[in-house]
């Protein structure tokens, strides 16, 4: 119980609650993930003298000394270093001061126990070492401190200055969401998105409804042949599927030469028609589960039911129309929501097909673009946070979904109190 | 309409359901189809209404062959024992299906809906869904289904199965009423003999897919043509006893007697093996051929009292008698039994 | 109706429509043996070259037995933790009570109708800020825990089918309700958690997107990743190497789901409503 409740909450709740933060950040592969930072690096020292900060000021942030104080003996005696060495540096350096690393490493040369390695020198210089220089602090009051203890005094102005332009991090921001409302390509995709939903959700259920009543109708070999032919491209990886797909419709593939037999010219299928054979892709795929759920559901009519219509005098149609699907109402809805929502936010088999193209944007969806966005794209500048925006639409639709099948299913019967108590 | 089944039989892949079946039904008359579990009356059944193809023989419903035509088009009434009705639709709407169908006007369909409705009183029912109705109650709805394009036939797959006592003694008269005043040529499923007895002109019993013997109840009781039948037919059943001829008699373990002369007159040879089998009504104390054994068993059925005898050979004998009890368990009894009305049988059960 | 007759014209139809199925599927295997035309699609000869990544490297693409461990690792985990996760918490949704029980039942119901994939990108910074990015462990903790919500609906609705008086009864016999569960329980639902194992182990052999995504250098890469990099790198130069990769990947999942499926099935039978 814990265990999941733990694994379900880190991998789950968490992500929903975190798709919502990062989508008011400006995060992106420029400004790394972690937390928001002040760092002065030797490119913000050069922004500084350009920004008319004052000189002086400048030189100290750029300052370094190598200090052999209590703290840094102390720091150095942590390194775990020759016991003989450490004492021979608290004996020798203790008080001195060093201007810089090369004169720093120029003494430590001198002791007779002297750090063979290049990484010890390295760790005693950094235990040393008193500077604001490239130094990580999470908050602006860590700066200020950070400041103080180097001895550097700002006035509240400068310093209000020095927090933006040293601020290299990701900043919190609404921007996302002005974006997101104001650009061009958010309708564009918006609308893309709704034509591949309505259209693979009618190849989807239509198909699964005929599958599954054609199946029934037939001797029972037949009826496990075409249900086992249509359950193949839902057990096989999608990769695997996808790519017998572009074979099929490629211009050396199946459908180029089959056609080509018949006289038409050899054509690259998929980038001339890129829409239909996204429907259809992705419409093969979730037919089968819709057949799946159908096909137990016209078995779970009692037969006797429709051996009743049967010579009441009602043909197959008529059966069909009259007995079979009013009492399918609730597995067609069903499927039908059910499939709306994972259409919504699945982009696998388009990533894998089309990547969104051919072109620009063609068959781009609202979740493909949001992983481009945030995962892949050929700029090279990840935008996580705007990438987050976009899910943030989609986790809402998801939530909004599934609240509602929670109402349609009920929810109440679902959880009803167990019988024994404790 | 007169119903005709010739050689017809059917199997399920390597089972053979039916072989053989040979029955004629008159018309209006109402049959019943008696037989064990998985004897083959539902299949019987499906086979005439069009729901199971035959694998051999013809099907005639009068002159008409119906043998390979649709179930759509025998016009043919059919009740289930589940009663089958349809659970999304309104009771009227249940019953106005089959007309529906057929495309007949509105008005019509009102008109046979209220009419059948009224005969089986269930004008009070028309608006609820099946769900909403008890078991009776769905059980005239499916009759009225059944009737309302009044057909020529009309089918009942053990109608009565799934309702209480009390309720299947009222809807056996009422279904016989009902029967009776369409004039429908009928054929009743069920595997309890009473049902059979009480509401049918005839019975077929069947018995491993074969119709053992057809006949009116009283024939079907006192001359059963055999041991099957014998067994079958009578509650409490009848009693067996096997045994060997000897100069004229029959001679078992712990019993014997003269064998009556019909049975010495006719095919019985000495030496041959052969079984009685004695109805617990004509074993009674007073009989003339003694016989004697122990009481095993004593049950009172109110009116009646039922005996267990256990005679010498360990063969046990039921007797019912409608007398005040005159022994007890484990008392050593000499009753008797009426030797004209025992029946014997060959080697093979048929009836000598 | 009970013994349907063939009719042609829909069994025609329905033909013709699979017909892209049997196609693909019939020449991925003729074209993983045979030489390649680019003119014809009928084989030009038989031909074992198609097979050479079994035993040497595909340059630039690694050896296919790493993807193939790191895929069999992958899916057994997932399948591991699945089980053991969702057959404890489904008893406990099922027949147990504390606090916060129907709250947390919500929660579960709500992410078993909920689509993964839209967390991927958090889950991506997430595992990038923990350390746990491109780590064959992380990327099965989180496959685990998305198939959870699921894992743990089904066999609560499995354990929901189980009568009572089994346990009242184990409980009368003085057992502890531990192992109440443990012996009497379990093994009512076993033909449950073979089902979830099955779908489990399926479910991480063929998936790609969270690998893609959050697993995706040569040593961590899945055989799907491995796959998908073949295709999109050379596109099409070589399409009988990618017909025998992608056969040498389907064929343990086909043939495990052909000796399944039976048992696969009673997924239906438990859980989902409708
Ligand atoms: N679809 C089928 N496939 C194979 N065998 C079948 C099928 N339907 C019936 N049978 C077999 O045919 C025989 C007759 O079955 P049928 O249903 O007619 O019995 P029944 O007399 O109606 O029995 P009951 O009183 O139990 O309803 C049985 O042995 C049964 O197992
Ligand atoms: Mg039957």
């Amino acid at each position: 119980m814990l265990p999941a409740s733990v694994t379900v909450t880190l991998f789950f709740v968490i992500p929903v609650m975190m798709t919502f933060v990062f989508s008011f950040t400006t995060m992106s592969s420029d400004t790394g993930i972690l937390g928001n930072r002040y760092i002065v690096t030797k490119a913000t020292i050069l922004d500084l003298t350009e920004h008319g900060i004052d000189a002086a000021l400048v030189r100290q942030l750029g300052h370094k000394v190598f200090r052999f104080n209590d703290a840094g003996l102390a720091k150095i005696r942590e390194i775990g270093l020759d016991s003989s060495l450490v004492k021979e540096i608290e004996e020798k350096l203790s008080g001195d001061e060093f201007a810089s690393e090369k004169a720093l490493f120029a003494a430590l040369k001198q002791l007779i126990n002297r750090p063979r390695s290049f990484k010890h020198r390295k760790a005693i210089s950094k235990s040393v070492v008193n500077t604001i220089t490239n130094q990580e602090f999470r908050t602006a009051a860590a700066f200020r401190a950070g400041l103080v203890a180097n001895g550097i005094k700002v006035d509240d102005a400068t310093f209000g200055q020095l927090l933006d332009l040293t601020n290299t991090s990701w900043r919190w921001t609404t921007d996302n969401y002005v974006e997101l409302l104001a650009s061009d390509f958010t309708f564009k995709i918006l609308a893309n998105t709704a034509f591949y939903v309505f259209f693979t959700l009618l190849f989807n259920v239509g198909f699964a409804l005929v599958l599954a009543l054609a199946t029934f109708y037939m001797p029972s070999g037949q009826s496990k042949f075409f249900r086992a032919v249509w359950l193949i491209p839902r057990i096989s990886p999608s990769v695997i599927y996808v790519m017998l797909w572009k074979w099929f419709t490629f211009d050396s593939g199946f459908m180029s030469y089959f056609l080509g037999s018949l006289g038409v010219e050899p054509e690259n299928w998929l980038n001339e028609f890129p829409w239909t054979f996204v429907i259809i892709v992705n419409g093969f795929v979730g037919a089968s589960m819709g057949m799946i759920i159908f096909a137990s559901a016209v078995l779970a009519i009692p037969a006797d039911v429709l051996r009743a219509a049967e010579v009441d005098g009602a043909y197959p149609m008529q059966q069909v129309r009259r007995i079979i699907l009013p009492l399918m109402a609730w597995p067609i809805l069903f499927i039908t929501s059910y499939q709306t929502l994972s259409l919504l936010t699945s982009f696998e088999y388009i990533l894998l097909l089309t990547d969104g193209g051919p072109g620009f944007f063609t068959t781009e969806t609202w979740a493909l673009n949001a992983y481009h966005t945030a995962l892949s794209n050929y700029f090279g500048n990840l935008r996580y946070g705007f990438g987050a925006t976009l899910a943030v639409v989609l986790v809402f639709f998801g939530v909004a979904l599934s609240l509602l099948y929670l109402r349609l299913f009920d929810f109440k019967k679902l959880v009803a109190e167990p019988l024994i108590e404790n | 309409m007169e119903i005709r089944l010739e050689k017809f039989s059917k199997s399920f892949g390597p089972v053979n359901a039916i072989e053989d079946m040979d029955l004629a039904i008159g018309d209006g008359e109402m049959i019943a189809l008696l037989g064990p579990s998985g004897c083959g009356k539902t299949t019987t059944l499906y086979a005439i209404c069009g729901l199971h193809r035959v694998s051999a023989g013809r099907i005639w419903f009068g002159d008409r062959e119906v043998t390979h035509l649709v179930p759509q088009e025998r016009k043919v009434g059919v009740v289930f024992q589940s009663f089958a009705l349809y659970p999304h639709l309104s009771t009227f709407e249940n019953i106005a299906f089959p007309l529906q169908i057929r495309k007949e006007s509105n008005a019509d369909i009102e008109r046979k809906v209220k009419d059948i409705a009224n005969t089986l009183h269930i004008e009070e029912l028309l608006g609820r869904r099946p769900g909403q109705l008890s078991g009776g109650q769905q059980q005239r709805v499916a009759l009225a289904r059944a009737l309302v394009r009044r057909p020529d036939v009309l089918l009942m797959d053990e109608p009565l199965a799934n309702l209480d006592a009390g309720l299947r003694l009222e809807m056996r008269s009422e279904i016989r009423r009902i029967q009776r005043e369409s004039g429908c040529t009928s054929i009743l499923v069920t595997h309890d003999q009473v049902e059979a007895m009480s509401m049918c002109d005839r019975i077929a019993l069947m018995h491993k897919g074969k119709i053992q013997q057809i006949g009116t109840p009283d024939e079907m009781y006192h001359q059963p043509k055999n041991k099957f039948i014998a067994g079958f037919i009578g509650n409490p059943p009848i009693s067996f006893a096997d045994g060997v001829v000897e100069d004229g008699r029959f001679v078992a373990q712990g019993l014997s007697f003269e064998l009556p002369d019909q049975i010495k007159g006719a095919s019985v040879s000495a030496g041959q093996k052969i079984a009685i089998g004695v109805r617990p009504e004509y074993l009674q104390p007073d009989f003339a051929t003694a016989i004697e054994g122990e009481v095993t068993f004593i049950e009172s059925q109110g009116r009646e009292i039922l005996y267990d005898l256990k005679l010498g050979g360990g063969q046990i004998f039921r007797s019912i008698q409608s007398s005040e009890q005159t022994c007890k368990l484990g008392d050593q009894i000499h009753w008797g039994i009426d030797v004209n009305s025992v029946f014997f049988f060959d080697e093979q059960g048929v009836r000598l | 109706m009970d013994d349907r007759k063939t009719n042609w014209p829909l069994t025609l139809f329905l033909l013709i429509v699979s017909a892209p199925i049997l196609i693909m599927y019939v020449w991925l295997f003729i074209d993983s043996v045979s030489e390649i035309n680019i003119e014809s699609i009928w084989p030009e000869k038989f031909t074992l070259r198609n097979w050479r990544f079994l035993t040497e490297e595909i340059p630039g693409h690694g050896s296919v037995w790493t993807a193939t461990l790191n895929t069999t690792i992958f899916a057994t985990s997932v399948v591991a933790i699945v089980v053991v996760l969702s057959s404890t918490a489904g008893y406990a949704l099922s027949r147990l009570k504390f606090p916060f029980r129907a709250p947390f039942l919500g929660i579960v119901l709500l992410l078993h109708s909920f689509p993964s994939v839209t967390l991927i990108i958090s889950i991506f910074l997430m595992l990038r800020m923990i350390g746990l990015y491109d780590t064959l462990v992380g990327v099965i903790l989180v496959k685990a825990a998305l198939e959870l919500p699921f894992g743990i609906w089904i066999m609560k609705g499995f354990y929901d089918t189980v009568p009572w008086e089994i346990e009242m009864a184990g409980l009368q016999d003085g057992a502890s309700r531990f192992q109440v569960w443990y012996k009497l329980v379990l093994p009512q639902i076993m033909p449950g958690v073979a089902a979830l194992a099955i779908f489990s182990f399926m479910a991480g052999w063929s998936e790609f997107v969270l690998p893609l995504i959050l697993a995706p250098s040569s040593d961590t890469r899945l055989l799907s990743v491995y796959l998908a990099g073949l295709i999109i790198d050379d596109y099409l130069s070589d399409f009988g190497l990618f017909k025998a990769v992608g056969l040498f990947y389907v064929v343990p999942v086909m043939i495990f789901y052909l000796f399944t499926q039976d048992k696969l099935m009673n997924i239906y039978g438990g859980g989902t409503k409708g």
